[in-house]
């Protein structure tokens, strides 16, 4: 029967894909865990949760915390975000490090600002990992002092905190 | 080059659909058919390529949608990209055509899905076709619509094609 070869061929094929697809993740080191973090409550959110680039750096997960350090003044905020979301309203004092030019404007804010400069990165909210990454970037070239504002610009703005 | 493979012969003949003689004449024409088999294969494996090689960013596409049960969005952004890339490979050297041009059309049918179901509610996303960059989409989900469209009737003529496909390759493993 025509139907029936077709669905066994249709099991071979899926079978091998999902095999294949199984193996590679399970061997690529860009392998995602076969369950993510997808709950927004629960911080942000991110397809390896384990393999975390930033783990080890700290989380301010209340948007009062970060208005606290803000109002302190001696915090440098940097926004992870592209220049047009930073063009858009940002964060009143923050500094443009968008994580895709990182490289390019690096030098710029090595020179303006020390290694153990106090610094909170951010960007679109649970939803965005690129202020982990740029944290991460930072902490590896030495800057002692990062933190993550993981409600970001949408979470600060929501607060009817003062932007810019 | 690019000659007959003499092991597709189909038992018995017309059935289904009656088609006039243009259609007829699409439908088995076997430049058609593999022309539609390299044009998908080389389509999917090309977008198979970059969800592969980044698959947590591919995994945040999948949770743009916002139609997915948390516990299966990283399987699928697992899985998709090996179907379409498995399937895709199928269709130019000829293994199974008729199931993998299924595969591939179902995949279709859902990308079309997924899609129209965001672009009514109005919900912003990424489709994340081709690649899985930051930047939104290339095209417009529109245009995507369209050319999903087009491929889907590719895939019909590959699982409709009644004679002797083409390969490229000499002899093929199993041509239906």
């Amino acid at each position: 029967m025509l139907i029936q070869k077709t669905i066994k061929e249709i099991i071979i094929l899926v079978a091998v894909s999902v095999a294949l697809a199984l193996a590679v993740n399970t061997l690529s080191p860009k392998g995602i865990g076969l369950v993510g973090q997808w709950d927004t409550a629960k911080g942000v959110i991110t397809a390896n949760p384990a393999g975390d680039a930033a783990g080890r750096l700290e989380e301010i997960d209340s948007v009062a915390r970060a208005k606290d350090l803000f109002d302190k003044g001696d915090v440098l905020f940097v926004d992870a975000r592209s220049q047009n979301h930073y063009g858009n309203g940002h964060i009143p004092g923050a500094v443009s490090l968008p994580v895709g030019q990182f490289e390019k404007r690096i030098d710029f804010f090595l020179n303006r600002y020390p290694p153990e400069q106090p610094i909170v990165t951010y960007c679109s909210g649970r939803t965005c990992e690129d202020s982990h990454e740029l944290a991460q970037l930072l902490s590896d070239l030495g800057f002692t002092n990062v933190r993550i504002f993981i409600d970001g610009f949408p979470g600060w703005e929501a607060e009817g905190y003062p932007i810019e | 080059m690019c000659g007959f493979l003499l092991t597709d012969f189909r038992a018995g003949k017309p059935k289904g659909i009656q088609l006039n003689n243009r259609a007829q004449f699409i439908k088995n024409n076997s430049w058609v058919e593999l022309a539609g088999r390299w044009i998908l294969g080389l389509t999917f494996i090309y977008a198979s390529y970059h969800k592969i090689i980044s698959p947590a960013d591919f995994a945040k596409i999948v949770y743009g949608y916002d139609l997915f049960p948390a516990m299966f969005i990283n399987l699928i952004a697992i899985v998709i990209p090996f179907l379409e890339l498995v399937a895709g490979f199928a269709l130019i050297i000829g293994l199974y055509p008729r199931s993998a041009a299924i595969i591939i059309n179902a995949l279709l049918l859902a990308f079309v899905t997924v899609l129209a179901i965001n672009l009514i509610r109005g919900h912003e996303f990424d489709c994340g076709c081709f690649s899985t960059g930051q930047s939104g989409y290339a095209s417009s989900p529109e245009l995507t619509l369209v050319r999903d469209v087009i491929y889907f009737v590719f895939g019909m003529q590959i699982f409709l094609f009644e004679g002797n496909r083409r390969s490229c390759f000499g002899r093929l493993i199993s041509p239906h």
